[in-house]
């Protein structure tokens, strides 16, 4: 659990009046994870060369990004805090043209899995060991652009694509999709179910992938949104809410391990 | 020689391209295949037939951009224009991201297939994304020059192909550099495509009664050519937009902020007029239902000249 990240994340929210703490608190320890462990990059060069990539395809989970980069070194202190504030480059969604780190300008769904063939297939061509981590939403996955995306990338045996699905059941309040591990295996991609806030399954996960195999992976990773404070579990009013103070305090103390 | 069509001129200029600059990539959206043989045979790690998923081919081809390569995409104009809008918006402009993408299916090319392949609203959509070449050349050398100009030159280049062809060969063409074909001081006609073959009919049946028609030629729509177009309408003060567009949004549009200022300016437009065209037929018969065919331009012409 990464409840210094969403301690962070609470403040800027806060501070801004605007984002989506319910969304974030559900990613965050994946992207943590990813950042901590896995992702082969460099805050001094983020367009080293021989970087992997992350893309964050849902946008409105972009302070879980923020924070993170703000962790390694991508983003400074002023920078975070600025968030969402006139004339900063950190807004409510990331924008690629601003943000060191970032690898895509996302907000619209289902844009970031098509995007992210595009690179992987680039590095196919290239022969270079370059990795793609593409982090979609089961809400987004509403949006029949995945499923194109989905065909494409099976067919074109893009194995150094991992696509990672935040399933925090959001998608299940209107139109549920009906066991997305079966319906992945029947696109034809590799299939891997976790528990999305656990570091360590993320990591067997990863490990398990051979990312010079001709099919892209997909990790499903079964998550909580707003998970880390009781008060905000779940779908509901919490979605897009600022905090008032009393409820600063409640969000706050039981980050704190206080409850 | 045998006479090629600018499609396959397409496939040559990119074949060439390609065989040159290993960063250019092809994307099919399942059109145009059999035309693209050799470059694929050519180049086999660069060519894909994607699919039938337009939205997916553009934003992949922003990502091939991200990761430095040059993507071509190659599909029906309306599947690319209005169903990935989104896409070209937010994959490619909003990201500073660059590539091309090359249309077939010019106004009425798929005339007898109805609305769903008709073609006349890409200038007006085009134009609001701001940071965008929009190109329409319609002969085989005025194609191979400006894809040669523009393919790698870090913007997005959008290219509306024609099945039909003016026919002109112009020695010199240069991306946003309007041509001035022929000098006179009745009339100016600012044309686009290949109803510049209309244009020049009309010229010559007009001297034969003295009048002298300035034929502005526009392969670029963006950027325009402001100057040459403006200078002329100053110097004949009636100008006659020829377009295979709609009304709204094309290149009469464009005229017509530019020279709203001149005194005593006349105008008329050639174009799609507002309507949804529900008819089959020819490509030339569909050109007489919205009077974009010889006569009715003329007559255009010729009332201008007489007001």
């Amino acid at each position: 659990m990464n409840n210094d990240l969403r301690k962070k994340i609470v403040d800027l929210v806060v501070s801004a009046k605007e984002g989506h703490i319910p969304s974030t608190f559900s990613i965050v320890d994946i992207i943590a994870t990813l950042y901590k462990h896995v992702l082969k990059v460099d805050p001094k060069n983020p367009d080293w060369e021989d970087r992997d990539y992350f893309v964050l395809s849902k946008g409105h989970g972009a302070m879980a990004l923020f924070v993170v980069l703000n962790k390694y070194g991508f983003i400074s202190d002023d920078i975070l805090d600025s968030y969402s504030k006139f004339g900063s480059i950190l807004g409510g969604h990331p924008d690629v043209t601003k943000v060191p780190g970032a690898e895509a300008s996302t907000g619209s769904l289902g844009h970031g899995l098509s995007f992210s063939i595009g690179i992987a297939l680039t590095h196919k061509i290239k022969k270079s060991k370059n990795r793609i981590f593409t982090l979609i939403g089961d809400g987004e996955s509403q949006e029949g652009t995945v499923w194109e995306a989905a065909q494409v990338g099976v067919n074109l045996k893009l194995g150094n694509l991992c696509v990672i699905v935040d399933n925090n059941q959001s998608a299940a309040q209107l139109m549920p999709i009906q066991n997305p591990k079966k319906r992945w295996e029947a696109f034809g991609w590799n299939v891997i179910e976790i528990d999305g806030h656990s570091e360590k399954e993320l990591l067997e996960a990863v490990d398990k992938i051979d990312f010079e195999a001709e099919i892209p992976t997909i990790i499903i990773a079964n998550t909580i949104k707003g998970k880390g404070v009781k008060m905000i579990e779940g779908h509901g009013q919490w979605h897009h809410k600022i905090p008032n103070e009393e409820e600063y305090k409640i969000l706050m103390d039981e980050l704190n391990g206080k409850n | 020689m045998e006479k090629i069509n600018i499609r396959k001129q397409f496939a040559n200029t990119v074949l060439e391209v390609g065989q040159q600059d290993e960063k250019l990539v092809v994307l099919l959206g399942d059109i145009g295949h059999f035309n693209m043989i050799p470059f694929a045979e050519a180049c086999p790690k660069r060519f894909y037939n994607v699919g039938i998923c337009e939205p997916t081919i553009i934003s992949m081809a922003a990502g091939l951009s991200k990761a430095g390569l040059i993507p071509v995409v190659h599909t029906i104009n309306p599947f690319i224009v209005e169903r990935s809008f989104e896409q070209l918006k937010l994959d490619f402009i909003y990201q500073k991201l660059s590539g091309n993408i090359v249309t077939v299916g010019s106004l009425f090319d798929y005339s007898k297939l109805g609305c769903t392949h008709h073609c006349y609203g890409d200038f007006a959509l085009l134009k609001t994304l701001f940071d965008v070449e929009i190109l329409f050349p319609s002969s085989v050398n005025e194609f191979d020059l400006l894809f040669k100009q523009t393919y790698n030159n870090n913007k997005l280049t959008f290219f509306r192909i024609p099945e039909e062809s003016h026919d002109v060969t112009f020695a010199n063409i240069e991306v946003g550099k309007a041509i001035k074909v022929s000098e006179g001081d009745d009339l100016t006609i600012v044309v686009t495509g290949p109803q510049l073959k209309n244009a020049i009919q009309i010229k010559d049946y007009l001297a034969k009664d003295g009048k002298k028609i300035e034929i502005i030629y526009v392969h670029t729509i963006r950027p325009l050519d402001k100057e040459v177009i403006f200078d002329s309408c100053s110097k004949t003060k009636r100008v006659l937009v020829i377009e295979e567009h709609g009304e709204n949004g094309g290149l009469g549009e464009d005229i017509l902020k530019l020279i709203y200022k001149i005194n005593d300016i006349k105008f008329e437009h050639a174009c799609v007029k507002n309507g949804f065209i529900h008819s089959y037929g020819t490509y030339k018969e569909l050109l007489e239902l919205t009077e974009l065919d010889f006569e009715s331009i003329l007559l255009k012409a010729k009332e201008l000249i007489c007001e």
